[in-house]
């Protein structure tokens, strides 16, 4: 009988040219859940915070939970953790696919890759063996070239997770791309790959998962099952339309930044929504590995000026090669999401980047000589030769690739980057959804929406419908996402089942798997614990609590558009709340009392 | 006159069409303007945003100008000529 874990850890040794067997800490995985808690404990425990997120010191965890590789719902989910270089915080990106159920299955929870090959290599897993071999022939192919490559020399059925020539080339927000479309995307951990000679990891795996409670297990699947099938949204919506249905969604709430966020609304959001991809480049909806959502997108270009196949583009992508740049050209996001996948690099900073420098541009502080062509708000070419460029490490694209506040902190205008603690927000204004505001502020790996989707309540009402307005108990509604999120990211979940199921769902499947006889309130507590881990790395990294703020156009500008008109963050209004619903003193600092309870001090 | 505009689900089943004009009437509610939307269409629409008891959805999204009717009055939102209503079916993402 299983416990939804295999109970090994595979170490490999970029110096030494080695991959060791280790037990899993079982103890850390009943308080850290797994994935991105667990592997998050093993980072704190085994690298200096302060250390240089490019240097050999850093380590790059690729972690499932226990879930991950089960039926009966959305969960093939892996994460990888992380120094970030974008940010100097904690990193963890998440993805789908299949690479994270094949690497489940091929007998190992999780992979720790530590210090830096001499030359590039790939790591090969076949079940249980595993071995370091050289990617000379592979640097510099694009992530689609790679997987295909080393399918046709390892194994035809091998899941493989890459990096791009944008990782290889130090792009800062680098992705690590799995099964050629789905993306470990944010915070650079492609970058810390490439800065390991580390090309890809391509697993074949034959095993299962069992859980400790088969029948328990196989009961609260088929409950987890028939919930995401009824609910309207996990049922119909994102089947049918995907993650694009919110461009409209949230420009008619005064909410996509439009820009470089100078407005709220977009007059062309018609040209760039989900319903416009149906009718045009879209061919199907796809799943991650036995996933009854199946959000992904299969599209195909028709299009004179560009070619190409993939998936996607997302709601994210459609905003940040889209709105914010004021781009409403279809087929030129979509190959420019192409090129992202390709080169392997962050769709929502590159974007983000982009408009940043685009409003450089319109305010003369980089001139045309510089990029090599004319760069103004809409000009959908000068974006995708821009993209290239950055995945390329070529001319103006080596100062994208710096990304957005790096960029306008070379010209002397930081506050034209916008992100939080270096990291670019993503697709929902943080003046017009008081609650979003608050929530990239206090994120723990920077402007995020996937770290406490507070536009769930705020826009779409659910669980319930929240004012976006109200400032009123949005800092226990941040903490409580926050929370829930880093419980259903370390058990390996896909984050969009929480629009249908709720904690007491989830608690019945890790319950069922694992053998834990938890509460609710018990795994909330232990999303808490995950969440104040994740400060403390930050906090001993040395980003200061300074840093939970916001850009100055956020705090002060108001919105000049659409019905959130005359807007600006209430910020400074909620901060003391939230430090305080977090049990932290009034500089933001966990108490050692808070941290007594959870179990970290 | 009174302008309807419809997404997601709802415009996939009308074939794409994006919005749809209905005359206005004194002391017409949100709820009333779907019952006279609802008559004027061959298929069944409505119950892709309202249950059969008239109870909105869990993630519809019925905006009047711009504001979300959970906000006001819901279905008993009074509404004058001139007025934008749009429908969203539920949906999501990130
Ligand atoms: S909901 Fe979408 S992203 Fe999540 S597991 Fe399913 S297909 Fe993948």
């Amino acid at each position: 009988m299983g416990n939804g874990w295999h109970g090994k850890l595979l170490r490999v040794n970029l110096n030494e040219k080695s991959c060791t067997t280790e037990a899993l800490n079982m103890d850390w995985a009943a308080a850290y859940i797994g994935g991105r808690g667990l592997a998050t404990k093993y980072l704190t425990e085994e690298v200096d915070p302060a250390t240089d997120a490019l240097g050999i010191d850093n380590k790059l965890i690729f972690a499932t939970g226990p879930l991950t590789g089960t039926y009966g719902a959305a969960n093939g989910r892996y994460m990888v953790v992380t120094k970030s270089p974008l940010t100097g915080t904690v990193a963890c990106s998440n993805s789908g696919g299949y690479f994270p159920c094949e690497l489940k299955y091929s007998g190992f929870d999780m992979i720790i890759v530590e210090g830096k090959a001499a030359t590039p290599l790939y790591l090969k897993i076949h079940n249980q063996q595993a071995e370091l071999v050289d990617a000379g022939h592979l640097w510099g192919k694009t992530t689609d070239e790679t997987e295909d490559l080393i399918r046709a020399e390892f194994h035809g059925d091998a899941k493989v997770a890459c990096i791009g020539p944008a990782g290889e080339n130090q792009v800062r927000f680098a992705c690590i791309i799995n099964d050629k479309h789905r993306a470990a995307g944010r915070s650079g951990v492609g970058t810390v790959m490439g800065s390991k000679n580390l090309k890809a990891i391509a697993v074949r795996g034959t095993g299962g998962v069992t859980a400790a409670s088969p029948t328990g297990f196989r009961e609260a699947a088929r409950e987890t099952l028939k919930m995401l099938r009824q609910h309207p949204v996990t049922g119909e919506g994102l089947p049918a339309l995907g993650t694009a249905i919110l461009v409209n969604i949230i420009n008619q709430s005064g909410a996509l930044p439009t820009n470089n966020s100078q407005f709220g609304t977009f007059d062309k959001a018609e040209d760039i929504s989900g319903e416009r991809l149906v009718q045009t480049y879209l061919k199907r909806n796809k799943g991650c590995m036995g996933c009854v959502i199946a959000c992904g997108r299969v599209t195909k270009l028709t299009d004179a000026r560009f070619t190409g196949k993939g998936e996607g583009p997302e709601y994210e992508t459609l905003w940040s090669l889209g709105a914010t740049c004021g781009i409403s050209d279809m087929a030129a996001i979509v190959k420019a999401n192409y090129l992202c996948d390709e080169y392997g690099m962050d769709t929502i900073t590159i974007g983000s980047t982009v408009a940043c420098a685009m409003e450089l541009f319109q305010r003369g502080l980089i001139t045309e000589a510089e990029v090599g062509m004319p760069l103004n708000f809409g000009d959908s070419d000068a974006m995708v030769k821009l993209v290239e460029m950055t995945g390329k490490g070529e001319g103006f694209g080596k100062k994208i690739g710096l990304g957005s506040y790096r960029l306008a902190d070379s010209y002397g205008v930081p506050e034209l980057s916008m992100s939080v603690k270096k990291q670019e927000f993503p697709a929902y204004d943080g003046r017009a959804i008081q609650g979003m505001g608050l929530e990239y502020a206090t994120s723990n790996r920077g402007a995020c929406h996937v770290r406490g989707y507070l536009v769930s309540p705020e826009i779409l009402g659910l669980p319930e419908k929240l004012d976006p307005q109200a400032i009123e108990g949005k800092a226990a509604w941040a903490k409580a996402f926050q929370d829930v999120t880093a419980l259903v990211d370390s058990a390996g979940v896909c984050l969009f089942t929480t629009f249908s199921i709720g904690v007491p769902q989830v608690t019945k499947l890790l319950n069922a798997i694992t053998g834990s006889t938890c509460s609710d309130d018990q795994m909330m507590v232990a999303g808490d614990r995950i969440w104040n881990m994740e400060r403390l790395f930050n906090l001993k990294a040395g980003i200061s609590p300074a840093q939970d703020t916001l850009p100055k156009r956020i705090l002060s500008e108001p919105l000049p558009d659409g019905p959130m008109k005359g807007v600006v963050s209430r910020l400074p209004e909620m901060l003391p709340d939230y430090y305080s619903v977090r049990g932290w003193d009034v500089q933001g600092i966990p108490t050692t009392e808070k941290l007594q309870t959870l179990g970290l001090a | 006159m009174l302008r309807l505009q419809f997404y997601g689900l709802l415009r996939l089943m009308l074939s794409g069409k994006e919005a749809l004009d209905l005359p206005w009437q004194e002391g017409d509610t949100v709820g009333r303007i779907l019952e006279k939307f609802q008559a004027v269409e061959t298929i069944p629409l409505t119950h892709k945003l309202i249950s059969e008891q008239g109870i909105l959805h869990a993630g519809t999204i019925i905006l009047l100008n711009r504001r979300n009717i959970l906000h006001l009055d819901k279905l008993d939102t009074p509404v004058r000529d001139g007025d934008v209503l749009a429908l969203f079916p539920p949906g999501a993402g990130g």
